[in-house]
């Protein structure tokens, strides 16, 4: 708890609402899980962006196209124990947690978590390795993106989180593939005029662990 | 895609973009936005050290560039990747096609590459049999148009939301409305299953890090990172110059990088993608990564002397955001393949001379490039050798080449010019303009009166007018310019009224010429150097403290450009040409840092005055606060807005492009007479020359002048 800076956590909290992510701060990761099944049982049912046989349809959605009955979010980053934890929670609502095979839900799913190894105040920034191919997925398909970041991980700018980037990619012979994360994904392409939800999330809720 | 041959070709295009009023409307909306929402995002940056950070890594990257690819190539392979290097823009094309066959691809999805927009990829997949998908917004759009981007970053800033609806009303059968955020998902709808279905991902890359062979995608749509995990193969396009040597050279250039390009702190996504990872699209799936390395002349322009600097561009598009001109045109009328400052440049680098010829004429030379680029490039400088190349190459102009031959000769220029100001008197009626101008010589150039040359020239004046000073606090002496020297001569004249009240002593040396501006402009590099030779001597032997000029663009040639014309001269030493650089200082500097001139030594009448920033001034010189500072010191100073865009003169700039020119001053001109004031001052009398000469057309009655002839009206004698 001591090594948390509270201006890196103010700064970091504005900078991430600039660029339209929501921050919460949550004691516990309990809490956290909570709030992401709260989020995802209140949210709109996800679109289903191409064809996924045998999979239950909705009534179609917003952009005309059918929606997921099934609820469904992945945290394949997670480890056992949080993971058990956080399945229960889902299990009660009927919500289907994922760890592996995101790939076979690539036409979307609600929620997907993330868990950052580190955050950049200056920019509202998570730093996510995404070397497996479900964690990196998980980030992307969805429809809301769940970064989870210890408040003690925030960092004032990008060269201080140079040392930890380099430990991401690590110094082989595996590849890796590390991400910086900056709120949804969005687009300025036609007219110059901004827009969220291009082809990755529509939005992006940070969770500021106690921690 | 092609580039203009001659002047009537490339006028005709030029008429063509600026008369459609959906790029005019959508580019100044850009411009004016782009510039406030920067400004914001910049505020927390230390953005000149940022700057020279970049340009020091990124030189040194260019420097070791060999080194540093096999560094990279090393690690990389280290990691499983393939990495290949191909010589030309053909060769990088049929490499990725030979990777596509042997990995048995058959649909192909991209992301946004300018590099593989300069190797005109996709004709070759598409003529190879592969289905080709550009997967970003804009890029999507534009291949459904088959046309090419118009920015580096916003490929399709020239369309807008009706005709992306009625392309995407096309694709999808379906009618789709004109709102923007549901044409976004349109795009979010069509493509997911294009991902899917990729069995190859084409992408470029903004950084490929040597330390651990790590490729960088810098994006905001999430298209990328879908492009480098959804396919089994990943394949990677990437010049040469992409090279830099660690994780911590990254880190500085993302911090202005995206702040330049969008004005973002940074962008949504940032993809590190350091060798293949595993793949879950089938059992025990492993991804399979090749990176080819594109040459295509970047060895040999790491080697130039002067070119190398272009390395420095990290293609953040904002010498494209603050270009005067793109404003007006856009990019495809404003570059082969890579389009603004750094596309004219790139377009004799990568395409040649024949692409570049006409092309590389159409910057103004305002400097707001420079001002702003990521590496600090000096893009004007690079502009103007791009001309010097050309002109060396036997592709210089006939305008060129008689500029050279009568400026080069100082006595012959300025018998011309007193010649020329008893020739005109038919058309001039007396007054300051030529009002009679046969309409041959008139065409394009109607907008603005065009000015006379004065009766008596300032240097034929002198001798009447040189004030005594005894004790002087100092010694100046004035290095005129052309166009105060024979058009404008009342300038220094005012001039040399307000030092001599300030007990200034003035010289004069009457074997100065030309600056030698224009000639640059014109690719004259020979003939820039004959007379800066010809003004360093004229004012070596006078013992100055300063050499005071008027004229901004006097200054900023004499101040920031002799010391490389005349670098590694056979005759000239640098340290002469070094303190004759030291010795130049504008007027309004003089005045506020040398001699402090303070509120108290005017007379202030109250009379409402604008300011125009000329380009030389607030970008080169840097001056234009104390010229602000001294307007409230003797009037009441009212802003113009956009005070410090270009007036759109350039000098000769005007002479080749005046449909450019005429709609820049048009704004300008609105802009000043929207202030309400009863005079607009600046600091370099090729703006008089222009605002004076559209002001006069319009009738507008607002009075155009210097300001050394405001300050010498206010002046109180000491």
């Amino acid at each position: 708890m001591s090594n948390i800076n509270p201006e890196l956590v103010e700064k970091f909290t504005a900078m991430a609402q600039a660029v339209a992510a929501t921050v919460a701060e949550v004691p516990s990761k309990e809490d956290a899980f909570k709030y992401i099944v709260d989020l995802c049982l209140s949210k709109d049912p996800c679109e289903l962006l191409a064809d996924e046989p045998g999979t239950e349809k909705g009534p179609l959605g917003p952009n005309r196209v059918p929606t997921r009955v099934q609820r469904v979010l992945a945290a394949p980053s997670l480890n056992d124990e949080d993971f058990a934890l956080l399945e229960n929670l889902c299990q009660e609502k009927g919500i289907l947690c994922l760890r592996d095979n995101v790939r076979k839900y690539a036409a979307g799913i609600d929620i997907g978590i993330n868990e950052a190894v580190a955050g950049v105040a200056a920019s509202g920034t998570c730093l996510c390795p995404t070397t497996d191919e479900d964690v990196r997925l998980a980030g992307m398909i969805s429809e809301i993106s769940i970064v989870i970041l210890k408040k003690s991980d925030i960092y004032p700018d990008l060269p201080s989180v140079a040392g930890i980037m380099r430990d991401a990619i690590g110094n082989g012979p595996e590849g890796s593939f590390t991400t910086l994360i900056t709120g949804p994904s969005r687009t300025a392409d036609i007219e110059c005029v901004g827009a969220v939800g291009v082809h990755g999330p529509l939005m992006m809720h940070v969770l500021l662990l106690e921690a | 895609m092609q580039a203009p041959k001659t002047y009537g070709e490339y006028s005709k295009e030029i008429d063509e973009a600026l008369n459609d009023p959906q790029l005019r409307k959508t580019l100044d909306k850009y411009a004016i936005t782009y510039r406030t929402n920067r400004a914001v995002v910049m505020r927390d940056i230390d953005e000149a050290t940022l700057i020279h950070e970049i340009a020091e890594f990124k030189d040194e990257a260019a420097a070791h560039m060999e080194e540093l690819y096999q560094q990279f190539k090393a690690e990389a392979e280290k990691r499983g990747v393939h990495v290949y290097r191909a010589a030309t823009a053909a060769e990088a094309n049929q490499l990725i096609s030979d990777i596509a066959r042997k990995e048995g691809v058959k649909r192909i999805v991209k992301s946004k590459s300018m590099t593989s927009e300069e190797t005109q990829l996709n004709h070759k997949l598409i003529a190879d049999g592969y289905v080709v998908d550009e997967t970003d917004l804009g890029e999507w759009i534009l291949q459904l148009r088959h046309e090419t981007p118009s920015h580096m970053v916003m490929p399709a800033i020239h369309l807008s939301r009706y005709q992306v609806a009625e392309d995407f009303s096309k694709v999808t059968q379906v009618k789709q409305d004109p709102d923007i955020d549901r044409l976004v998902k349109v795009a979010r709808v069509q493509l997911r299953r294009k991902f899917i279905a990729g069995d190859m991902g084409i992408t470029g890359c903004n950084f490929a890090i040597a330390e651990c062979g790590a490729i960088t995608t810098v994006t905001n749509e999430g298209n990328a990172r879908m492009v480098e995990t959804m396919p089994r193969v990943h394949t990677v396009l990437v010049g040469l110059d992409k090279l830099v040597r660690t994780i911590d050279d990254v880190m500085i250039a993302l911090q202005i990088l995206p702040r330049n390009a969008t004005a973002q702190r940074i962008t949504s996504y940032v993809s590190w993608v350091c060798g293949p990872t595993k793949w879950k699209g089938s059992p025990d799936g492993q991804k399979s990564m090749h990176i080819v390395f594109l040459d295509n002349g970047r060895t040999k322009v790491a080697k130039d002397p002067i070119f190398k600097q272009v390395f420095r561009c990290v293609r953040c598009g904002a010498c494209t955001n603050v270009c005067p001109v793109f404003r007006l045109i856009g990019g495809h009328k404003m570059g082969y393949i890579y389009m603004g400052a750094i596309g004219l440049i790139l377009t004799y680098l990568y395409h040649g001379e024949d692409k570049a010829k006409i092309l590389s004429q159409n910057c103004i030379g305002c400097e707001s490039c420079h001002h702003v680029c990521s590496g600090g490039i000096d893009l004007p400088m690079l502009i103007r050798e791009v001309r010097n190349r050309l002109v060396d190459d036997g592709d210089g102009n006939a305008m060129g080449s008689l500029m050279k031959i009568v400026m080069t000769n100082r006595k012959m220029f300025h018998n011309l010019l007193r010649f020329a100001s008893k020739a005109q008197r038919p058309f001039t009626a007396g007054t300051q303009f030529q009002r009679h101008l046969p309409m041959i010589f008139m065409k394009k150039h109607d907008f603005k009166a065009l000015p006379a040359i004065a009766e008596k020239a300032f240097r034929d004046q002198w001798g009447d007018i040189a004030p005594k000073v005894s004790n002087p606090k100092y010694r100046v002496a004035l290095f005129a310019g052309c166009a105060e020297d024979f058009i404008y001569p009342e300038q220094l004249v005012a001039a040399v009224k307000i030092l001599a009240a300030c007990n200034v002593a003035v010289d004069f040396p009457m074997d100065q010429t030309c600056c030698g501006l224009p000639l640059g402009m014109m690719g004259q590099r020979k003939a820039v150097q004959t007379v800066a030779r010809q003004n360093v001597r004229a004012f070596a032997d006078g013992n100055y403290d300063y050499i005071i000029t008027l004229c901004a663009s006097c200054g900023s040639t004499l101040k920031k450009q002799y010391v490389n014309y005349l670098a590694n001269d056979p005759d000239i030493s640098y340290g002469v040409v070094t303190r004759f650089q030291d010795k130049i200082i504008d007027l309004s500097s003089f005045l506020r840092d040398v001699l402090d001139l303070k509120p108290e030594d005017f007379v202030n009448t109250h009379e409402k005055v604008t300011f125009h920033a000329s380009c030389h001034q607030c970008r080169a010189l840097k001056a234009a606060d104390k010229s602000r500072e001294l307007i409230q010191d003797v009037a009441d100073y009212v802003p113009c807005f956009e005070e410090e865009v270009c007036c759109g003169f350039g000098g000769t700039y005007s002479v080749k492009f005046p449909i450019i020119s005429k709609e820049i001053i048009t704004k300008k001109v609105k802009n000043i007479a929207e202030t309400k004031a009863e005079r607009v001052v600046m600091d370099c009398p090729g703006c008089v020359l222009q605002i004076r000469g559209a002001v006069e057309k319009e009738k507008l009655g607002i009075k155009v002048t210097h300001l050394s002839e405001l300050l010498a009206d206010k002046i109180q004698p000491k």
